[in-house]
């Protein structure tokens, strides 16, 4: 549906002429959809009076970051959120950092560690945006998901402005709850649709302690990075157990220490994606590596305040995997490689080269819960991938799912995917199948996975949420201008 | 095949947006970390590496059509293969080689620019890139240089275009003269007969133009005998060594860049530099010396039925591993009293000077503000002047800093060379 000539020239006036384009020729850089427009606005005005122009003309909306994700309808109103891309502030001392939508979580990460400060890194990748809600390597010591986000500033999808939390009180955001307004029920996630109608404009980023250099030593030329030397009081290993039981206990051990700034259940497909640089040095490592392991295991990164501290975790560490005979992968040991995955899995996350590099694509299904039970049922989806790894539809990697404990381990997130071609419809079609069957065991053994879906039909095992969020959203968006939601991708 | 033959390529981007940031393990704070001048000048996502990418795509169907935006994005883009190296850190495909058939297409299609056609109008009359006024070889009046045409040398020195008739560059060709003298090389030059490289015709997308230049200096440098040719432009040094490669015409012709070949020299103790340069400096990675100057892999296979993206014999992508980045600060610190504070982004996540890709003719104001952005992130570092390599580098580095009123110095390697010889 292109828009009339007095609609175009509305939504102009407020961004400019060079800031919105409904030129086919835009349209496939995007997503190879036609939207009625693309619009970059660059300040939570703008945001507004775009939003209000959406609903006096009953035009729908989506606002986008970096753009990784998303499924799309046409027509819309794309609002590119490019332009926002400022820090708006660190607050060293209540540990927070507010930010717009387009600082991605590299930028934000560098500035904290000049500080002696970090933060959540999502699996996404620190290529996306810092305001992402969501779980990633970290959260054993970072926790994910909304337990980062303090105060919000929201744009409504009617165009009116709220301020969270402390924000919404006074001129700080260190609480997402108060003294302000607290709305942690509407400016949620984790349930689909999955995010809030409306666009968040600023969030702040709840920071942790960063006991780590300002910048990591690296050497080499892209992508032969390198550490020239392991940060002091950092070590990172990865160890295999004989059980997924002894697995757990010795993750659920660790957790109950606290001596882990990352853990990562890992299988070693990942560890061998994250260290090479190619999809047939990948191919080859993994093989190698395999072989060395003697069955699930899971990837540590301990880093000390002081070396008595590092030497104390150590020490736990190294007993904790002993009683679960734990086996450490000689390779990691390799400072070499050690530093490569330190410095993978703090900055970057290395999900590009964990899914898409190898095909193309990856269908996953994230779990949330208790780790011990959603491993089990990571096993039974892990067995069957076997028959679309002997079918060649899908990359080998043993069956591997991967997770870790969030919050030291009182809960986690367990996840598994298929790697394959998207050009192959052989392949996607068994892997949608797998993906389909693999969600409704979860939803039979009552796993919470965040690609369940429709509502309808999981709303009523988790107590007829679908019900009033609806209710919510028909409240706060009665205009339907927002109805896929979609802020934070 | 031009196109089509990287459609899986374009096919496996997944929209992360690495393309427009550096390399994310070496981003340092807010400020220096995009890339890519064009999405960040443009930003719409159509102007970033991956957006083209799914543009390539696009034109590879029948549903899109040339209109005046897309021209904008395709022509509005320094070619400097920064989107490339940033996602070839964790992708293997080719970035770089499909946004080349993109502009190859459009010329093929007679959808041009304007400023470029002139340019080339230029090339196919006069044989420069740049207005030819005066004699090619006038540079070297007074010099007594040796002539390919005439005397029997091991080494051929390529001036360039804008070096031989822009005056204000002379300067980099004497430079280089004078050092390879002072070194005792047996080199001559080809003076009024020397041919454009055709180079930044390649980059424009005129494909058959560089070709006719690149066959043209082949013939030349094969009938003089020379085994080895230095050039002073990163242009120039990309042209010949990674270009005619690409097409089967460089053979095994020894291609160097000036600062490796000073470099050489240094290291086998053919020159000293005595002469103290008290002076902070900063050093800018031409685009085409550093990450496009990189080696060509000649590779012809077929992708391998199934789950993934390899192919038989598998495909070693160029990722701006092997570009020129060490010699360039070896000179620089062979020179008593320099003290080089390295930028932000460097060697093969450098930002680009700005006038690459056709950029300089077709848009100034464009690589000004690209020009510009690296001005201001050498001026952070504290130096006194930034040293290139290239002298499309300098000239954009000298507008942009009298542009701006910044009292940063510019500077070619050559001339400090020369100054401390």
């Amino acid at each position: 549906m292109a828009l009339s000539k007095d609609i175009y020239a509305a939504f102009e006036d407020v961004v400019g002429p060079e800031y919105i384009s409904n030129d086919p020729a835009m349209m496939p850089a995007y997503h190879q959809i036609q939207f009625a427009a693309i619009i970059l606005p660059q300040n939570t005005a703008e945001v507004q009076a775009i939003v209000k122009l959406c609903n006096k003309y009953k035009l729908t909306f989506r606002a986008v970051c970096t753009g990784w994700t998303g499924m799309f309808p046409p027509d819309i109103i794309y609002l590119d959120l490019r332009r926002m891309n400022r820090i708006v502030e660190i607050n060293e001392k209540n540990m927070y950092a507010v930010v717009e939508p387009y600082v991605i979580t590299a930028q934000l990460q560098a500035e904290l560690f000049k500080r002696g400060l970090h933060m959540n890194l999502k699996g996404a990748g620190s290529n996306c945006t810092a305001m992402l809600r969501g779980h990633g390597h970290l959260d054993q010591t970072t926790s994910g998901d909304d337990r980062n986000h303090l105060a919000i500033e929201w744009v409504t999808p009617e165009g009116n402005l709220v301020h969270s939390g402390a924000a919404g009180s006074v001129d700080e955001w260190f609480c997402g709850d108060g003294p302000g307004p607290s709305l942690r029920s509407i400016l949620t996630s984790a349930v689909p649709p999955g995010v809030t109608p409306g666009v968040f404009t600023k969030a702040a980023i709840k920071l942790y302690h960063w006991p780590g250099p300002t910048k990591f030593p690296i050497q080499g030329t892209s992508p032969n990075y390198y550490l020239s030397e392991i940060p002091p009081n950092f070590m990172a290993r990865y160890y295999s157990f004989p059980s997924v039981e002894k697995m757990w206990n010795a993750e659920i051990k660790l957790g109950e220490n606290e001596i882990c700034f990352e853990l990562m259940g890992f299988n070693v497909s990942m560890v061998a994606a994250n260290i090479t640089t190619s999809n047939e040095e990948d191919e080859r490592v993994f093989k190698q590596m395999n072989k060395e392991v003697q069955g699930p295991g899971f990837f540590v990164i301990i880093a000390g305040n002081s070396a008595a501290d590092f030497e104390y975790k150590r020490k736990v560490l190294e007993l904790i995997v002993s009683e679960n005979d734990g086996k450490s992968l000689k390779s990691v040991e390799d400072p070499r490689i050690e530093g490569i995955l330190i410095c993978q899995c703090i900055r970057i996350s290395a999900s590009i080269r964990e899914t898409f590099r190898a095909g193309g694509a990856f269908n996953s299904i994230p779990v949330m819960g208790q780790r011990d039970l959603t491993i089990r049922w990571a096993v039974g989806a892990g067995k069957a991938k076997e028959p679309l790894i002997e079918k060649g539809h899908i990359v080998p990697d043993g069956g591997a799912f991967f997770g870790w404990g969030v919050e030291q381990g009182h809960l986690g997130k367990t996840e598994i995917f298929c790697k394959f071609d998207p050009a192959n419809p052989e392949a996607k079609e068994a892997v949608e199948k797998w993906q389909r069957e693999q969600i409704k065991r979860a939803f039979d053994e009552r796993y919470f996975a965040m690609t369940m879906g429709p509502q309808d039909e999981i709303g009523p095992a988790l107590a007829n949420y679908h019900l009033w969020w609806k209710k919510v959203t028909d409240a706060i968006d009665p205009n339907k201008t927002s109805p896929d939601a979609g802020a934070l991708v | 095949m031009g196109l089509e033959q990287y459609k899986g390529d374009m096919g496996m981007c997944c929209r992360c947006s690495c393309c427009k940031f550096i390399p994310m393990q070496q981003v340092q704070g807010h400020q220096f970390s995009t890339v890519c001048p064009s999405i960040s000048r443009f930003d719409f996502h159509a102007y970033s590496g991956g957006g083209r990418l799914n543009i390539g795509t696009a034109m590879l169907g029948d549903s899109l059509n040339y209109t005046q935006k897309l021209l904008h994005i395709v022509y509005n883009c320094q070619m400097c293969g920064a989107c490339g190296v940033s996602c070839n850190y964790a992708m293997d495909m080719e970035v770089q080689e499909p946004l080349n058939q993109i502009r190859i297409k459009c010329v093929l299609d007679g959808k041009t620019d304007p400023a470029l056609e002139k340019v080339i109008k230029g090339l196919r009359k006069q044989g420069s890139m740049v207005p030819a006024r005066g004699r090619r070889g006038a540079w070297a009046a007074g010099l007594k240089l040796k002539n390919i045409s005439r005397d029997k040398v091991d080494v051929l020195f390529h001036v360039g275009c804008l070096t031989s008739y822009d005056k204000d560059m002379h300067k980099l060709a004497r430079a280089t003269a004078k050092i390879l003298k002072k070194a005792g090389v047996n080199f001559g030059i080809a003076g009024d007969k020397e041919a454009c490289c055709g180079g930044r015709a390649y980059q424009m997308g005129y494909e058959k133009d560089f070709l006719r230049q690149a066959k043209k200096n082949m013939a030349m440098i094969k009938k003089s005998g020379v085994s080895t040719v230095v050039t002073v432009c990163a242009d120039g040094y990309q042209a010949f060594k990674v270009l005619y490669d690409k097409f089967g015409l460089k053979k095994d012709l020894e291609v160097l860049h000036i600062s490796e070949y000073v470099d050489r020299l240094i290291k086998g103790g053919k020159i000293k530099l005595r002469k103290k340069i008290d002076m902070a400096v900063t050093y800018h990675d031409p685009c085409r010396l550093g990450r496009m100057g990189e080696p060509w892999i000649h590779w012809k296979g077929k992708k391998i039925p199934g789950d993934r993206f390899v192919f038989d014999p598998p495909k070693e992508y160029r990722r701006g591993s092997n570009g020129v980045y060490d010699p360039p600060r070896d000179v620089l610190k062979n020179i008593a009293g320099l003290k080089l504070t390295e930028m932000t982004r460097i060697k093969e996540y450098a930002w680009c000077c700005g006038a690459g890709g056709g950029v300089n003719e077709s848009n100034p104001e464009f690589a000004m503000w690209t020009a510009r952005e690296r001005i201001e992130e050498a001026a952070s570092t504290g130096a006194e002047a930034i040293v290139t390599a290239c002298p499309w580098c300098e000239k954009t580095f000298n507008e942009a800093v009298n542009e701006s009123g910044s009292n940063l110095k510019v500077y070619d390697i050559v001339e400090l060379v020369e100054s401390a010889l």
